[in-house]
Parts: structure tokens; sequence; C-alpha cells
């Protein structure tokens, strides 16, 4: 502490180790809490077709048409340790081939100070509903669940399932209709 | 030329470090307890920085506050008393002239 540098160097050092701390501190008040909370789906209109998967194997495979509508208060997510949220809507169901498939259907960003309220209608899906076969025509349990990933200030990223699940089936004819 | 003095006294080092550290800790405790508050983490790294800013400008630069404690150093022994204490000290003083 004798000089000047040191003495910068010991008050930028210290100042450093508290925003250390201080940052622990807000983890610590946040790592226990429960983000869970009820989202509302409903699905409004429901068909799939068998047509070829140029992206995979070029044959024939079932690919979902699902237009959904979500309602979920977010707002209580909020908090200090939390900077955005990462939602997807996610289709789950088992078929023959395979015990669990899960598939992506919609996303969406909310920013800290964005509108959490959602309360969508008739939306689109964003990404394609492929089966990696034909498990979708019939298919009379697939339940559709809204899930986040909290992206925090500090401290772990978890990935957050919301209660409130939507069972919807599949027609059991192929459309042929063009969409 | 300007006398400017850069030094510190060991009793404003001590001094210096306890304040730098009193205010830094002060402005964290205060900002993660408005932060805590507003829930805005920005606003405790915010007030943070406040602290260190203030805590440098206080305990950075030697201020006269620092330097209340100097040495005190025995006076400079002249040339003329040196050889007299040689002179008084007896043998061994002898034997090194020589």
């Amino acid at each position: 502490m004798h000089t000047v540098l040191t003495r910068g160097n010991a008050t930028v050092a210290y100042s450093l180790s508290v925003l250390a701390c201080l940052t622990f501190c807000c983890f610590l008040s946040t790592v226990f809490l429960d983000y869970r909370t009820n989202a509302n789906i409903n699905t409004v209109r429901v068909l799939v077709k068998n047509v070829p998967d140029y992206g995979a194997s070029r044959e024939k495979h079932d690919l979902g048409f699902v237009t959904f509508d979500l309602e979920t208060n977010l707002t209580d997510v909020f908090n200090w340790n939390v900077k955005q949220l990462f939602l997807f809507l996610t289709a789950e169901y088992k078929t023959s081939e395979n015990l669990l498939n899960q598939v992506v259907l919609w996303d969406k960003i909310i920013l800290r100070g964005d509108n959490a309220v959602l309360d969508l209608k008739n939306m689109n899906t964003k990404y394609y509903f492929w089966d990696d076969g034909n498990g979708l025509k019939d298919n009379k349990n697939i339940s559709l669940y809204l899930s986040w990933n909290i992206i925090p200030n500090a401290g772990l990223l978890p990935s957050v399932l919301s209660t409130g699940r939507h069972t919807f089936k599949f027609p059991s004819e192929y459309s042929v209709s063009p969409i | 030329m300007l006398d400017i003095q850069t030094h510190m006294d060991y009793v404003g080092q001590s001094k210096a470090e306890r304040w730098s550290r009193i205010i830094i800790t002060f402005f964290g405790v205060v900002g993660l307890i408005w932060g805590a508050i507003v829930q805005q983490f920005s606003q405790t790294v915010y007030v943070l920085g406040v602290g260190f800013i203030l805590s440098s400008l206080i305990t950075i630069p030697p201020w006269p506050l620092f330097r209340r404690n100097p040495l005190k150093w025995q006076k400079p022994v002249s040339n003329n008393e040196q050889k007299q204490q040689t002179s008084e000290s007896g043998d061994e003083g002898k034997k090194k002239k020589k």
C-alpha cells in the first residue's frame, strides 16, 4: 500500500472479489425457487399427411400439421436472476418403433421487460412435425407441453416443464387436400 | 518546482487500506439490498461501481490526511561529531585510523 499503483491494484482486486461475492448471493437467492407455472394448450386443427421426407431418407413419412392455442402468464417467472426465457412447445408420443418421440414444434424468446402474458390463438407450428416413420396416423395419444429454459445472470440454466399438458389424437386417414 | 508529496506514512497506509475495504464492502451490501428490492442485478453492480470510484478517490491519492504521522528520524550526525565520537571511543578507533 505504499504507492499509488499498489493501492489502485488492491482496490480493483477487492472490488472484483466483492462483485463475485454479490453475484454468488444473487445466485443463492434464486437457486431454490420453483419456476413452474400453468400453461393452457389446445389444438385447433389436426391433420396428418404422408409425404416424401427429402430431408432424410426420401421415403414417405408421416408429417403432422397442427395449429394450437397457447395461454400462459410467465410474469412471475422473472426475477433479478432471469435475463430471458426460451420457450418451446414439444410434442411427445409413442410409436411401435420408438418408445419415446419428442418433436419441438414451436419456440419463442421472451426477454426481460417484454410482455410475458401469452394468449396465442390458432398458431401455426414453426418447425415440421415429422415422424421418422408412419407413427402419426391414427396415433391416439400425442401430448403437447410447454417448457422453458431460464437464462440467468449467474448460476444454473434450468429447464422447466409447465404444468398442464394437452393430449390429442391424429385422424385415422391421411389428408390429401393441399394445406 | 512544485513540492508534491507522493508518499503515505505507515499509519496512513493502514488507514487507507481499512477505509477502502470499508467503503467497498458497504456499497456492495447496500447495492445487494437495493438490487434485491428493485429485482435488478445491474443496479447492484452500478452501486458497487460508485463505491469503487469513491474508494479510489479517497484512498488512492496520497492526501495530506494520510501523512499526519511522519516517522521521527534521528538527526543526521555531522562529520565533526563523528570524529569526536570515534576518538572518544578509545582503542578501536585508533587502530582503524592506522
